[in-house]
């Protein structure tokens, strides 16, 4: 009864996407798809719609291989978006549907109830080509989910929304997931998965790296992290009293404090009160899946989307080479 | 949500049960195609465009009539006798210039002009200085004989007329010359002949002209037909090419083909297309029938009734109109599956335009033979041509406006194309299943190997 991801291999030329790649999605779940542009997840979705031939693998769902399922067992958020820009919007998301197998009736009523759901009733007949942006994958998302599919494929489906329809959207996956449908994304902002995720799978380089429920994923990884704001230093000075623990965020009105595995919160406590530092707030939560993902990886999942460090000679080459 | 959608846990897929197959999703692609096609402005412009050129085409052979009619041909004649030949001049004078009811007697369409010598009047002719000198002999019967020298001066019309004239001089001559018992009327020999072929040589009799005037019905009719194959076609396939790369450029493919299969979006398309290009095939042929018809009658009202003008329509039967769809079908399904799998490789609306010569040179190369044999051409390479699929929709089309084409050479041809169309087709499948999802690829040879392979 699950969405099984069965050690995947994919190679284009002399490029490996795939590696060895496996995880499971329980159904009804909402679940995050981690990695760094190029990490193999549009691929892997590919594979899974039955688009790509996986060199060797399988993806099966409920135990049918998944190119063996109907296509609209599948409902596909591509990453690059596109309509038919000449196109009303109504007639595509009554088209798409139609390929799925919805009469055209039932998809005009449901589509008019999901424009309405995002509160965009008006742009039922405009031409694609008249949307803005955000506007554009409100559409998308809704033929993607015209024909109710029993599993979403969405790929990044975060990327390039404002804020309010980051909101919009992230409600539509919460409701689709109560009403048992299971929803799978990808994408590089880490705190969007923290938000939404029960499970999640990071991967790097088409390999995975590592997966499982998020409070799993964040107990293995053995770190700890504590939250502390004290009066007068915030610089926590005694803190070098404590083996294995460093502050890796400073801040005048809360720390955030590392703890290597064997080093408790009690010690980082009993350090502060020794030292009469007065302690205002005192928290122990798990690493960042963000923190999570450094250690894995060995860098942030979005760094390309990030400067490359100055050179030494603090010129900046346009040709630096990589400065890993 | 708030439509009416209970959320059954295990509620079967709303869409057909096989994700392959599914003629269904052909037609959607294909009601799609159509109808984005038939509302573009460019279908508008260009039937407009295209009809307006068949209408005008059509109207050839009525404006041919109307230019002969205000043509005065010069005839000289030529006779044993100067009484015979004043008394033939002023018989076919008034019988040929006041033909018809409604003739226009201010200009009369023949000036003939009475000469001593065969060998002078035959020179004229190859000077083109007349339009034709007609020889009469009096035979040893007592009948005449009448021989109409010419090089191509005289138009089909005009030389029957000619007849007409003979046949009344002969009469005339017969009843004036002798009492009518003596001896029975004999009918005057007539003969048009080249002199620069041979004198007094040639079978190009009055029947002769007849066919050649249907022959000229036939070859309108054909180049209207290849014309209209070749534009459509090759016009057509670049529509199906490019909507494959505006589907990729924009970005829809991932979402098309994450719905549909390859097989359904190809066939789809091919067939969306193809019917917008039969709609604007009829909207293109129809008034220009229409016109074709209504030329003989109208020409009949304005130029009086003429027998030999009825015509127009000879060239068009319903065989050759049933073969015309047969090959505008077949040979559009093939070039449009070649444009199809082509377009799959490319990821920019820019590199249509590369490949959208070399793809037209096999119809460029089929066009090419398809105008020799509208001009009677009957070589062994347009014979083979018109076998080989990618130019038997304009070839052959071309050899059967024209005639003489044997049963097994049709059955060859079109079972030839109807072999190749599926094969072709697949490859193109093929081809799009793999091209879809290729972006930035340079569209090359390698590449295409590349997606045939898999």
């Amino acid at each position: 009864m699950t969405l099984v991801v069965d050690h995947l291999y994919k190679r284009f030329g002399h490029v490996v996407a795939l590696d060895d790649l496996a995880f499971e999605v329980a159904p009804g779940q909402v679940f995050g798809f981690l990695g760094a542009n190029g990490a193999g997840k549009t691929t892997t979705m590919r594979i899974t719609l039955g688009v790509l031939e996986p060199d060797a693998g399988q993806v099966t769902w409920r135990g049918i291989e998944s190119h063996r399922l109907p296509r609209s067992t599948w409902g596909y958020l591509p990453e690059e978006r596109g309509l038919y820009p000449r196109m009303r919007v109504m007639d595509q998301l009554v088209f798409f549907a139609g390929l799925h197998g919805v009469p055209a009736s039932r998809a005009r009523r449901e589509a008019t109830a999901w424009l309405r759901r995002f509160r965009a009733d008006d742009l039922a007949d405009r031409k694609a080509e008249q949307l803005s942006k955000g506007n554009q994958q409100k559409i998308q998302f809704i033929a993607a989910v015209l024909h109710d599919p029993q599993v979403l494929l969405m790929d990044e489906p975060f990327t390039g929304l404002d804020p309010v329809n980051v909101m919009l959207l992230r409600e539509a996956f919460l409701e689709l997931r109560d009403r048992g449908r299971t929803v799978v994304f990808s994408t590089h902002q880490m705190e969007v998965a923290e938000a939404l995720c029960e499970s999640v799978a990071i991967v790097d380089r088409g390999r995975m790296v590592v997966g499982g429920t998020l409070r799993d994923v964040r107990r293995a990884s053995g770190r700890r992290l504590v939250r502390i704001s004290v009066a007068a230093d915030h610089r926590l000075p005694w803190l070098s009293a404590v083996a294995g623990a460093r502050i890796i965020q400073a801040g005048v009105e809360r720390s955030s404090v590392e703890l290597d595995p064997g080093t408790e919160p009690e010690d980082v406590l009993a350090a502060a009160v020794n030292a009469g530092a007065r302690v205002l707030h005192f928290e122990v939560a798990d690493p960042t899946l963000e923190q999570i993902f450094i250690d894995h990886v060995g860098r942030t999942p979005d760094e390309d989307m990030r400067l490359a460090p100055a050179g030494v000679d603090g010129g900046v080459e346009p040709q630096a080479e990589d400065a890993a | 949500m708030s439509a009416p959608t209970p959320a059954p846990v295990d509620r079967p897929p709303v869409g057909r049960t096989a994700g392959s197959g599914g003629v269904g999703n052909a037609v959607l692609v294909a009601r799609r195609e159509y109808i984005e096609r038939v509302r573009s402005r460019a279908f508008l412009f260009s039937t407009v465009l295209l009809a307006g050129l068949a209408i005008v085409v059509s109207l050839i052979p009525l404006g041919v009539r109307l230019v002969d009619r205000a043509t005065v041909t010069r005839v000289v004649v030529v006779a044993p006798d100067p009484a015979l030949a004043q008394r033939a001049i002023s018989t076919m004078d008034t019988f040929l210039n006041t033909n018809g009811a409604t003739a226009d007697k201010g200009t009369p369409t023949f000036t003939f002009e009475r000469l001593d010598d065969a060998g002078a009047a035959r020179a004229l002719v190859r000077d083109g200085a007349v339009a034709g000198a007609m020889l009469i002999d009096r035979g040893s019967d007592g009948g005449l004989d009448f021989t109409v020298l010419s090089v191509g001066g005289l138009s089909p019309d005009r030389a029957q007329l000619l007849q007409v004239g003979a046949f009344a001089v002969g009469i005339l001559d017969w009843t004036a010359s002798q009492p009518p018992s003596t001896s029975p009327f004999v009918i005057p020999g007539f003969e048009v002949s080249d002199p620069n072929i041979a004198v007094g040589g040639g079978d190009a009799t009055g029947g002769g002209t007849i066919d050649a005037a249907e022959y000229a019905s036939r070859r309108i009719v054909g180049i209207v037909f290849v014309v209209l194959s070749f534009l459509t076609l090759v016009f057509y396939g670049l529509w199906v090419a490019s909507g494959v790369v505006a589907e990729k450029a924009g970005r829809v493919m991932e979402l098309l083909i994450s719905a549909a299969t390859a097989p359904q979006l190809v066939v789809g398309k091919i067939v969306g297309i193809g019917l917008a290009g039969l709609t604007q095939v009829s909207l293109v042929l129809l008034p220009a029938l229409a016109a074709l018809f209504a030329s003989g009658a109208i020409g009949d009202q304005v130029l009086g009734p003429d027998a030999n003008a009825g015509t127009s329509l000879a060239g068009l039967s319903p065989g050759l109109l049933a073969a015309f769809l047969v090959y505008f079908v077949l040979g559009f399904a093939l070039y449009a599956a070649l444009y199809a799998g082509a377009g799959s490789l490319l990821s920019r609306a820019e590199d249509l335009q590369i490949v959208a010569l070399p793809l037209s040179i096999p119809a460029i190369m089929g066009y090419f033979p398809a105008v020799l044999a509208l001009s009677g051409g009957a070589s062994g390479f347009i014979r083979v041509a018109s076998y080989v699929p990618l130019w038997s929709p304009f070839v052959m089309l071309a050899r059967l406006s024209i005639g003489r084409v044997e049963p097994w050479e049709v059955a060859l041809s079109l079972g030839l194309l109807a072999v190749t169309v599926p094969l072709v087709t697949l490859l193109a499948i093929r081809v799009y299943r793999a091209g879809v999802l290729l972006y930035g690829q340079p569209p090359t040879i390698r590449t295409f190997l590349r997606a045939v392979r898999g």
